[in-house]
């Protein structure tokens, strides 16, 4: 929180100035300032800015004066929703992926997998978007591209492609990251225990191979969600979904600087948060993992 | 490190290429290299000699790819294809600024966190690296441009303000490790200076991992500044950047699919011939083919 704050103060940039443009004068400047407080010492506007956060109160708009947390608490749900059912999709398709790959362990399988996830990932995902819009939206109106409705059967209309889109992502990422660690895992003596004591198959598969490997994938995607919110900005601007990213991006064009600081914020404490539970899920997947 | 075997006396230069070849990753880093080479000479050298200039006029908007086009026109009728080419400067370019400059900050920062056995120093450097690895690059670039005004310029400024963490954190990781080898000892028995033992001893040993991290964050920095243009928060409007071009060509993309499609590609080829280069190495290293 401390570093969110500081790294936007200590920015060798005017808010105020940015916000009113070049050509602005210097007292229609210096009466923003004031306004936004930021003619009071560092320290100072820190201990305010804090002391606000403790009542809930982030400030409001310079653009519409529309409360900052209001408009965090309209938009989230939507960014939330959509992150976590590409998560979910990820995991159900990166599991069996990555570890019957890892477990077959056939070099042109391997090789092949390696080369298709390496070029998945290192595609941008506005490019992946605009082809994909391409395709299923301009040749085909399987999915509209703007007019969001917020209704329920309707708006997976216009979900389901940036959603496969962000699972097809992670599901490169994540299968990766298995197959390198049911590859690891495959070397450890236990596994060969259990091939000697006959374990059942589903048994072994889950407790001898998948759950020690998980624990680095969980650690990773607890990262990775971070990640995804950087990459969900761009996906609903293209997709023009009435998420925190579009609000994020809009502010920032608007210098809207409360918004922005808020915004920021609430990304800080969520990230704070999911690395804490990615731990907590890995230790509880392997105990051998230290927190 | 299975087959790290010496190179035989008596190979001609083209059978040790060959063998070079055949070890593992070979084939992917081969392939890499060239990908990549053949977009930044095509980038420098295109600009030069094609027949039109990148913000010229050459003719009517919107026009399909041709032979004297191939590549279209874009709404003001400028040559796409000159402008993708001469996309390659500013976004390698940039790039390159955006990981080498934190390369270099951020691997002196971790050597003297290394060495350092000032507490306070240690401490507060330490969690400030932690506390700016914790947040994701993206959200950071797009907030500080909402402070520093968007260009390219700027984005170089914050990707060194946010990314030096990252390498800092490699390079102390690596630097307590080099510390404690015989060779460091040697140096001191020797008596050579602290100056020389630093930067004749541990910053070669040091850097090598944070070189190997570097190339796979080069990818992602492509990818950040073409995004941040994307959101026409980089290069502004008549620069020819790959990001901003294909966010032009997303207004025309049912009835010009060249717009964006193209400088798509370029950025694809860019950003792939990478990570074969760092898919490649990394199987080199483990070993296996």
């Amino acid at each position: 929180m401390v570093i969110a704050f500081s790294l936007i103060r200590l920015s060798p940039g005017d808010p105020a100035a940015a916000r009113l443009g070049a050509g602005a004068e210097t007292e229609a400047v210096e009466a923003l300032r004031e306004q936004l407080g930021l003619n009071k010492g560092a320290l100072e506007q820190f201990i305010n800015y804090m002391a606000g956060i403790f009542r809930g109160d982030l400030g409001v708009s310079l653009v519409n004066g529309v409360d900052v947390l209001e408009t965090i608490q309209r938009t989230f749900p939507l960014t939330l929703i959509y992150i976590t059912l590409s998560v979910l999709f990820a995991f159900i398709i990166s599991i069996p992926v990555g570890t019957i790959i890892g477990w077959s362990n056939k070099a042109t399988a391997v090789y092949i997998f390696r080369g298709i996830t390496a070029i998945i990932i290192a595609t941008p995902n506005f490019f992946i978007a605009m082809v994909a819009i391409l395709i299923f939206s301009v040749q085909r109106n399987w999915a509209p591209v703007f007019g969001y409705v917020s209704e329920f059967p309707e708006n997976l209309k216009y979900l389901w492609l940036p959603i496969a889109i962000n699972t097809l992502i992670l599901v490169a990422i994540i299968s990766r990251v298995l197959h390198t660690s049911v590859v690891d895992t495959r070397e450890e003596e236990f596994v060969e225990t259990g091939i000697i004591r006959g374990v059942s198959r589903p048994r072994f598969f889950w407790f001898y191979i998948l759950k020690p490997s998980l624990a680095p994938t969980v650690v990773l995607m607890s990262y990775m969600m971070a990640t995804m919110l950087g990459a969900t900005v761009i996906l609903e601007t293209i997709f023009s979904l009435p998420g925190i990213g579009r609000e994020l991006v809009g502010a920032v064009l608007a210098s809207d600087y409360p918004m922005v600081q808020g915004i920021l914020l609430m990304f800080g404490v969520i990230t704070v948060l999911l690395s804490f539970i990615g731990d907590l899920l890995a230790y509880a997947l392997d105990r051998r993992v230290k927190i | 490190m299975s087959s790290n075997k010496a190179f035989r006396e008596d190979a001609t230069r083209r059978e040790r290429l060959k063998e070079w070849v055949s070890r593992p990753g070979g084939f992917g880093i081969i392939t890499g290299v060239v990908m990549f080479a053949s977009i930044t000479l095509v980038g420098f050298i295109y600009p030069l000699v094609g027949p039109y200039g990148s913000d010229e006029f050459v003719g009517k908007s919107l026009e399909a790819p041709s032979l004297a086009h191939p590549m279209g026109l874009d709404q003001l009728g400028r040559d796409v294809m000159t402008r993708v080419f001469s996309a390659v400067p500013i976004d390698i370019g940039i790039a390159f600024l955006g990981v080498s400059i934190p390369l270099v900050i951020g691997t002196i920062v971790g050597i003297l966190l290394g060495l350092s056995k000032n507490k306070y120093f240690k401490s507060i450097v330490s969690s400030l690296i932690d506390g700016i690895n914790a947040f994701p690059l993206l959200i950071i670039a797009i907030a500080m441009v909402a402070f520093l005004g968007p260009g390219l310029f700027n984005v170089v400024i914050i990707l060194t303000i946010m990314n030096w963490a990252r390498y800092a954190r490699i390079a102390r990781t690596r630097a307590v490790v080099v510390l404690q080898q015989n060779y460091i000892e040697a140096t001191k028995l020797m008596g050579y200076s602290r100056r020389r033992v630093i930067r004749k001893h541990i910053a070669p040993n040091v850097s090598s991992e944070s070189l190997a991290y570097a190339l796979s964050d080069f990818i992602l920095v492509i990818i950040i500044v073409s995004g941040l243009s994307f959101l026409g928060l980089a290069a502004r409007p008549p620069t020819a950047e790959w990001g901003s071009m294909i966010a032009d060509g997303r207004t025309f993309l049912g009835e010009a699919w060249w717009l964006t499609v193209f400088p798509g590609l370029a950025l694809c080829w860019a950003a792939i011939s990478l990570s074969f280069i760092v898919e490649g190495l990394s199987r080199r290293d483990r070993g296996n083919a």
